[in-house]
């Protein structure tokens, strides 16, 4: 009896042993090959007013400026990997994941890194993730998180800046340029510019919430804080350009550069 | 040609010749039956009634006519406008002044509704403070909308629109993963939580314009939000 059920024992064992290793060797030949569909890259080249239009699902977006005539598009796409389709259309980079992803139930994160021309327009979405975007010298940068995520825009130089985010932190390190317009709003979260102090522009920040508003060295007699304390109105210097923030359930501070 | 003869000052030869051309040409016929009929009547006496008048008498008799007609017509038509003036009542009178002030009126405040109107995102942020003495006697009349007015205005049209997204939203969240529901509820919560905190502020203050104008942004938020994920 007993020896019956050693080999009975040593039979299972023997079986679980070689199906374990069937995986084993199954996943070590094909996972190389599905790594290697979750890269995509992509080079364009690009004039001296391209404009770069991404709305992704979920992910982080990285957007560089180089000093190169050329768009060059790499994603790591996570499992189920998302269908990817950029367009070029008469000086517009167009990628539309929402687009291309309608109707899938399950979709992964999408993680892009694109350089484009330091001078290209940039405007970026996502629903859910990070946006960040450096060193770009344009007429446009528009990062836009539907839902959460943190907006990052560095050495940024550009007529028109809008940064909107639901839950999430958003940091503007660049130049208000005469005659520009800015715009910063989120729901809950940190707003924080930091701009140089010879900035001119004229100002509209509010928190009504937190009332927490650190104008730092801009504050003057010529930024009031009206609505007990919930909202910041004025100008500095000839007030040339126009600064709207509004950070409903967060809040807003000024660093001088 | 024609004339010399028919006045038979052509010779033999030569009339001849005109005679035998007469015989052929129609229009140089008609030519010389025209002549021969003006020579006619010229050759009748003329009768007595078709001797021209005395053009000096004819013409004094033409501007005594024309000038006794004249002093007739001229006061009489003075007389008849000013009958006509006089005619009106001074009720008629009160009453035309009345029309013309009316209409006028309304002409300005149809004028000044039309281009002094706020824009459509001002109108959550108007008080009643920041509102004119006229703007406050058109709403008084009814003929424009109070600040809170408009602001309700507003503000039932942003929840007819997110009604509408959010019944999208719901037909299609069921095939989000977590992570997008999870984020989705988060970011609701949120945005319903400063819709309350605004809507009780308002209900305590219906003067605070700063929580009225936040409300606004909140719901046009709250839109946005359910727009972008029905598209998912």
């Amino acid at each position: 009896m007993i020896p019956d059920l050693k080999s009975s024992f040593c039979s299972l064992l023997a079986a679980k042993t070689t199906i374990f290793l069937s995986v084993v060797f199954f996943f070590g030949v094909f996972a190389p090959d599905v790594s290697a569909q979750r890269r995509f890259t992509r080079t364009y080249p690009a004039g001296q007013n391209v404009r770069l239009t991404l709305m992704n699902r979920t992910g982080t977006v990285t957007v560089e400026g180089w000093n190169r005539p050329e768009v060059s598009i790499s994603a790591d796409l996570e499992a189920p990997a998302a269908n990817i389709a950029p367009q070029s259309l008469s000086g517009t980079i167009l990628i539309n994941l929402v687009r291309d992803n309608q109707g899938r139930n399950e979709v992964g994160n999408v993680n892009f890194t694109i350089r484009v021309p330091f001078n290209s327009m940039v405007d970026i979405e996502t629903r859910i993730g990070n946006l960040n975007v450096s060193n770009v010298r344009s007429g446009l940068v528009r990062a836009h998180i539907s839902s959460e995520g943190d907006i990052t825009l560095t050495n940024i130089s550009a007529a028109a800046v809008a940064a909107e985010n639901g839950l999430g932190d958003i940091f503007f390190d660049g130049e208000i340029q005469q005659g520009g317009n800015y715009r910063f709003t989120s729901m809950r979260g940190n707003i924080n510019l930091r701009i140089p102090f010879n900035s001119s522009f004229r100002l509209v920040a509010t928190a009504p919430s937190s009332r927490d508003i650190n104008l730092g060295r801009f504050g003057g007699e010529n930024l009031k804080f009206v609505g007990n304390g919930r909202r910041v109105v004025g100008q500095t210097f000839d007030g040339s350009a126009t600064l709207m923030i509004t950070n409903q359930r967060g809040a807003i501070a000024f660093l001088a550069r | 040609m024609i004339s010399v003869f028919m006045d038979n000052e052509l010779d033999s030869e030569l009339a001849a010749e005109v005679r035998s051309h007469l015989a052929i040409c129609l229009d140089c016929a008609r030519v010389c039956e025209d002549f021969a009929s003006i020579l006619d009547v010229c050759g009748v006496e003329a009768a007595p009634e078709i001797v021209p008048p005395n053009s000096r008498a004819l013409w004094c008799r033409i501007n005594n006519i024309i000038e006794n007609e004249a002093t007739q017509a001229t006061p009489d038509v003075p007389a008849q406008a000013a009958r006509r003036v006089w005619r009106l009542s001074f009720s008629q009178l009160a009453a035309a002044v009345l029309c013309v002030a009316v209409v006028s009126s309304l002409l300005t405040v149809v004028a000044l509704r039309n281009y002094t109107r706020p824009a459509e995102a001002d109108f959550t942020s108007r008080s009643v403070a920041s509102q004119t003495t006229f703007e406050k006697v058109l709403v008084r009349i009814g003929l424009a909308e109070s600040p809170h007015q408009a602001r309700e205005r507003r503000i039932n049209e942003q929840r007819a629109a997110i009604d509408y997204w959010n019944a999208r939203v719901q037909a299609r969240r069921v095939q989000w993963d977590r992570t997008t529901r999870d984020a989705f509820d988060r970011n609701l919560q949120v945005i319903d939580e400063s819709v309350s905190e605004y809507t009780m502020i308002l209900q305590r203050d219906p003067e605070d314009d700063l929580s009225g104008e936040m409300l606004d942004s909140v719901l046009n938020e709250k839109m946005n939000l359910l727009r972008d994920f029905s598209e998912l």
